[in-house]
């Protein structure tokens, strides 16, 4: 393969677990519930999908063990934050807190640890093809069905929605249901994707995606747009490492800092300048 | 036979009983008025119509049936449609989808279709929208147009419309009756709860007054006057108040072509002591940007303020007061007190530097309790405790309570924005009494009020302001209706 074939091909696996958590945050903060969980949601679907894969075998058991640990993680979610009318950025704290410390102690379980070395893997294929048609469906509703529309108006007036007879809970719930979804998805890719789970493995992928929703106002199509640069920023590391630039070879710090480098360069750029929907945080 | 017709409803709140045992009918073809206080339980009896609310006696018929009417979708069903005082149009979406949200009729949407039958429903009416665009766009009147479409979206016969024209200017409420009427010949039945008076008499056809939950009339407009009206609502006879000339003093606020932004363009007049100025306007026309300039929260651009004769162009919102300004704010929680608060803490807040609230750097509780005290007396705010949150209070004896802490120190110059908000027609009175009283003893006052009404009945004189650009009256017009509605829209008087 040329280098550029593998520059594409890197931007878009790397690209793919960042749009999963961006649509998963971008449910969650257009129903109005602020998500900085995305992160914990990504670990434990990852961990969920390499210990039941791992235990029987069966990536398929794996993927579906990692859909139903994110779900559950993004439900609570949706208890403390609704229910409970917990501040939805302590909340997601932790959440997150309670991500890492159980995927820890999973992983180091000693029944486990023999296991988690022999990793089975979705075939790449198989996911791609879920993740496309779940994106464009998602997409489809958000832009043109009624669901969407539903979903916009309770992220930005709860009271005025629930005026015209919509149930805002109700739909949060629906919403962070499909948070945890894409999250689930999106740690099974990480895991189809890697060796073995290891401790912290999701690198902050959660927290770069909320980075872009943020940066893009909260827009469906350029939030796309978005995750492929921040994969294409990943991916420069796998290119440049070792590769002399200007008669030096830069560390491979340098490249593995680039992402949230950018990150921080863009959201600094940017911040203020994109409108939150208006309800975001609102009980 | 009545199209709507309400058979002894009572509702009951706990021990507090919000209506009892009231008849209200309604015709087709008839704009039918529901007056009252605050507190009459006039919404109380809408919301029982629109099956907000299940009475706990009385019968409902729509269409000479016997309903029972478990919620609002039911009402819907039924063809009652509601359009609440505050608006329901979410401003970050097109109005399109405004207009279709929660009344979709399928998963999908199909903008295309929504628009062509929409455009059906707003031609007649004269209606014209930019779809399309975010209703953030639209102004008060438009939004006001959307709501009554989004009824008709829904197929109602009925429609209930709660203080419709609160936040319209005259021209706009005019049209909003034209509209109404229109509605009205082509079959439906109208229900208007207001407190305008005028629009009472000149609009609707039918009226019926509540007062303390109980029925007081129901009678057809024709022959009835605004006396005896506000009688029947008040329940003791009204006068107006009689406007004696003020007797002028010195200029205590000058104000020289103060420009902020599009705010505010060149904007000079003055206040002198022992008046009462009104300043119309249609709500975001620059009347916030002038009161938070003269207050020194924002910085404007170009232009002088001058307090008692002192430049405060510069000075800090703390010398200004000391200097004597003193505010009613718009926004009673966000801008003029701390609703967690006790009264006697709220007494002092902005002031807690100076005596009596304070003396030689130490707070002096036992002074701050008498004249908190004195402040919720002076309107007859109704209130436990002085050590009660004043958030537990109602709105209304709120609003006394923070007109009473602006005008407690008399002779300063008082700015008030929409001091009546809220307030039933006892409350009105009590607060622009208030404020006259303020002016006669020296002091002067600048109201904004949205109600053009209020300030023809209750200030010396009004100024106009519209796009940031704030316009006198010529002297043969001052008290002139139309001439000082159409400056409100920026024509030519």
């Amino acid at each position: 393969m040329s280098e550029f074939a593998t520059f594409f091909t890197n931007t878009l696996s790397l690209a793919v677990p960042l749009v999963l958590a961006g649509f998963g945050g971008l449910l969650s903060e257009r129903s109005g519930v602020m998500n900085i969980a995305l992160e914990g949601k990504l670990l434990v679907g990852a961990c969920a999908a390499a210990v039941v894969g791992a235990l029987t075998g069966n990536p398929y058991l794996g993927m579906v063990a990692a859909l139903v640990a994110s779900t559950v993680l993004s439900l609570a979610h949706a208890e403390l934050t609704q229910r409970y009318r917990m501040d939805h950025i302590v909340a997601g704290m932790a959440l997150n807190l309670i991500a890492i410390g159980a995927t820890n102690y999973v992983s180091k379980l000693e029944q486990f640890s023999q296991t988690l070395s022999g990793v089975v893997r979705v075939p790449q294929a198989v996911l791609a093809s879920i993740i496309v048609v779940l994106i464009a469906v998602v997409m489809a509703v958000i832009l043109r069905g009624r669901g969407g529309l539903h979903l916009w108006a309770v992220g930005e007036d709860p009271v005025k929605a629930r005026l015209v007879g919509l149930n805002p809970v109700a739909i949060r719930y629906l919403a962070l249901l499909g948070t945890g979804l894409f999250c689930g998805l999106g740690g099974t890719w990480i895991m189809a994707n890697a060796s073995g789970f290891t401790d912290g493995m999701t690198a902050g992928r959660g927290f770069i995606a909320l980075a872009a929703l943020v940066l893009v106002g909260w827009r469906p199509l350029p939030l796309l747009a978005a995750c492929l640069v921040f994969g294409a920023v990943q991916s420069l590391q796998l290119v440049f490492q070792g590769v002399p630039i200007m008669g030096t070879v830069w560390p491979s710090e340098v490249w593995a800092a680039m992402p949230y480098a950018v990150t921080l360069l863009a959201l600094a750029g940017f911040a203020g300048s994109t409108k939150p929907p208006a309800g975001l945080g609102v009980q | 036979m009545s199209h709507i017709d309400l058979r002894h409803i009572t509702k009951r709140f706990g021990s507090f009983t919000a209506i009892e045992n009231v008849d209200f009918r309604a015709e087709k073809g008839r704009i039918h008025a529901l007056v009252g206080e605050n507190g009459a339980g006039k919404t109380t009896l809408m919301r029982v119509l629109f099956g907000a609310l299940q009475p706990d006696e009385g019968e409902v018929h729509i269409g000479s049936e016997a309903v029972r009417l478990q919620s609002s979708s039911d009402a819907i069903a039924r063809g009652i449609g509601m359009v609440n005082q505050h608006d329901s149009v979410i401003p970050a979406l097109p109005a399109w989808r405004n207009l279709i949200l929660g009344a979709e009729d399928g998963p999908w949407l199909n903008q295309a279709a929504v628009i062509e039958r929409a455009e059906a429903l707003a031609k007649p009416l004269g209606f014209e929208f930019d779809w399309t665009a975010p209703a953030a766009t639209m102004s008060p009147g438009a939004t006001q147009k959307l709501e009554i479409l989004k009824l008709l979206w829904r197929n109602a016969e009925t429609m209930i419309l709660d203080e419709p024209t609160a936040m319209l200017s005259p021209a706009d409420a005019e049209g909003l009756y034209g509209t109404l009427r229109q509605l009205a010949e082509g079959g439906k039945t109208i229900i208007v709860v207001t407190h305008r008076l005028p629009e009472v008499l000149e609009g609707c056809d039918e009226v019926t007054v509540l007062r303390g939950g109980k029925l007081i009339e129901s009678r057809p407009v024709a022959g009835l006057t605004a006396p005896q009206l506000a009688e029947a609502i008040v329940g003791r006879s009204v006068e107006a108040p009689e406007l004696t000339p003020p007797n002028l003093g010195e200029e205590n606020l000058v104000v020289e072509n103060l420009t902020l932004g599009h705010s505010l363009r060149d904007v000079s007049f003055s206040l002198r002591a022992g008046e009462l100025v009104g300043l119309a306007g249609v709500d975001g026309n620059g009347q916030r940007e002038l009161l938070r300039s003269i207050m020194g929260v924002l910085r404007p651009d170009r232009g002088t303020i001058r307090l008692q004769g002192l430049n405060v162009t510069k000075a800090s919102t703390r010398a200004r007061l000391g200097a004597g300004l003193r505010l009613i704010a718009e926004d009673r929680y966000q801008e003029a007190m701390i609703a967690s608060w006790p009264l006697v803490e709220n007494a002092a807040l902005g002031q807690h530097l100076r005596p009596p609230f304070a003396r030689n750097g130490r707070r002096d509780l036992a002074a701050t309790r008498v004249a908190a005290q004195a402040m919720a007396e002076r309107f007859r705010t109704k209130f436990v405790s002085l050590d009660q949150p004043i958030g537990g209070l109602s709105g209304g004896n709120q609003q006394r309570f923070i007109a009473g802490r602006a005008l407690a120190d008399g002779g300063g110059v008082v700015l008030a924005f929409q001091p009546a908000r809220g307030l039933d027609l006892a409350g009105i009175d009590d607060v622009y009494g208030a404020l006259r009283a303020h002016t006669r003893a020296g002091g002067c006052a600048l109201v904004v009020s949205f109600d053009l009404d209020e300030l023809l009945a209750h200030c010396d004189r009004i100024i106009t302001i519209s796009h940031g650009e704030l316009r006198v009256p010529a002297p043969e017009q001052a008290r002139d209706r139309e001439a000082i509605g159409r400056m409100m829209l920026g024509e030519e008087a």
